[in-house]
């Protein structure tokens, strides 16, 4: 804004789309990671269980929300993770990070993080590392946004 | 620096009569958390005459609100209105995070993509709106959707701010919430179009709708209230309080409503203005207030010089 008067972006909550994007009814993790990020200062929108990739992008854009944190404990990362990359692409989607986790082999971190995918964090890890990684990731995420 | 986010406001203002989803949510997003940058896109985009009807629905936590609307939305859409669904929750007083869970009721049913539907966080506001709705409300009407349905936060009884931006007010009430004597307070039970029990397979549904219906009969409004009980459970009564709300809708002079969301906004806007300018002049840096001091002039007699000072904008 010309007279400097504009709110900065960074007194805007963080928005945060959790999602298991897949076969996955294991939603326990998620709502203990909806409850931190929420008490972290952040708007965390939750669409429920089983949404399809192309439903997670158009929750993720409806909803203009800097990052997308899925997790998925069955196995498919790659493949699901992948695909919901490949969508955001196909949609031009810019300016939404993406950040995964649940039950990710260390073997498969590097293929996520090339597709773009960061964190995969595992079991155990501190609730404020993650939290922390999410705020790196959204800041990043706006700078291309606005 | 004006002439990028000009020219980002034209380009947002294409998309949105496009009806570009990306313009839609940012320019939502716009007019929650920059509020004067949506101020330079308003002019473009607001058309009084293009505002959308709004179905407001509001009711305690708990009641079955999310899942209620679930149930209506489709019908709604399928009738042949470009339908938008705001849903509202609250955020926490203590670190300004939010949980938006509005939309594990809804998608089963909204998945198709032809209702726009989106979460906003209360940011501090009270009254079971957010300051944000009008400027929501405009960024719909000019992205071509003429019916919206705004879902309060789970409100109390004194929370009746949605009657400003509704034409169509719905309280939703579930079994076991109170009897003839709650029934008979002021505050939101004032301010419904349509009563509904929600949750009517539920023990008890009868009694709460008697209580309604007793409350009811000892009104003396001109526009006659009306009762629905739905089960979202059975599916019970769901098409029946579509065809009420239509039959409101129809018969509903629009004219008020118009005129009481317009100047709702504009005091709203005014006192945030001047709220600002309010603080800046006395702030520590404007120096006002200390020479204020010095001078020996009364509280109320600075205040009031305060306030002449801030009229120059």
């Amino acid at each position: 804004m010309a007279n400097g008067k504009n709110p900065k972006s960074s007194d805007r909550p963080i928005r945060v789309l959790l999602a298991k994007p897949a076969i996955d009814g294991h939603d326990r993790g998620v709502y203990v990671l909806a409850r931190a990020f929420r008490d972290a200062g952040m708007e965390v929108i939750y669409p429920g269980l089983l949404p399809t990739p192309e439903e997670i992008i158009r929750i993720a854009i409806d909803e203009d929300v800097d990052v997308i944190a899925i997790s998925l404990l069955n196995g498919s990362h790659v493949t699901i993770f992948k695909k919901v990359m490949e969508l955001l692409k196909k949609n031009r989607v810019q300016g939404i990070a993406v950040v995964g986790g649940g039950i990710i082999p260390d073997a498969d971190k590097p293929r996520l993080e090339k597709m773009g995918v960061s964190g995969n964090y595992g079991p155990g890890t501190p609730m404020s590392e993650i939290i922390a990684h999410i705020r790196k990731r959204a800041g990043e995420a706006r700078s291309k946004r606005w | 620096m004006v002439t990028q986010s000009n020219s980002r406001a034209k380009a947002l203002a294409e998309g949105l009569r496009r009806g570009d989803r990306a313009s839609i949510a940012r320019c939502i997003s716009m007019a929650e958390d920059r509020p004067e940058e949506f101020s330079e896109l308003i002019s473009g985009i607001y058309d009084p005459k293009k505002m959308p009807r709004v179905i407001g629905v509001t009711g305690p936590p708990g009641c079955g609100k999310s899942t209620l609307i679930s149930q209506i939305a489709p019908l709604l859409s399928a009738s042949g209105h470009r339908l938008g669904i705001i849903a509202i929750d609250a955020s926490s007083p203590f670190t300004g995070g939010s949980f938006l869970g509005n939309r594990i009721r809804m998608e089963g049913t909204i998945s198709s993509g032809d209702i726009f539907m989106r979460s906003i966080a209360t940011r501090g506001t009270k009254g079971g709106l957010t300051a944000s709705i009008m400027g929501a409300l405009i960024t719909l009407s000019c992205a071509g959707f003429d019916l919206v349905i705004v879902e309060s936060v789970g409100a109390g009884q004194a929370d009746v701010d949605i009657l400003d931006i509704s034409s169509t007010v719905l309280l939703v009430l579930a079994p076991g919430l109170g009897d003839e004597i709650q029934a008979m307070k002021a505050g939101t039970m004032e301010i419904a179009d349509i009563f509904v029990v929600n949750k009517a397979d539920l023990p008890g549904a009868d009694q709460s709708k008697r209580a309604i219906m007793a409350y009811l009969s000892t009104m003396q409004g001109r526009t006659p209230k009306k009762l629905a009980s739905t089960s979202c459970t059975t599916k019970g009564g769901i098409k029946e309080l579509v065809g009420l709300i239509k039959e409101h809708e129809d018969q509903v002079d629009t004219g008020p409503f118009i005129e009481r969301a317009f100047k709702t906004e504009v005091n709203r806007i005014a006192k945030e203005i001047l709220s600002k300018r309010v603080d800046e002049l006395s702030g520590n840096e404007s120096g006002n207030l200390s020479s204020m001091l010095k001078s020996g002039i009364d509280p109320y007699s600075a205040a009031v010089k305060l306030l002449g000072r801030a009229k120059r904008l």
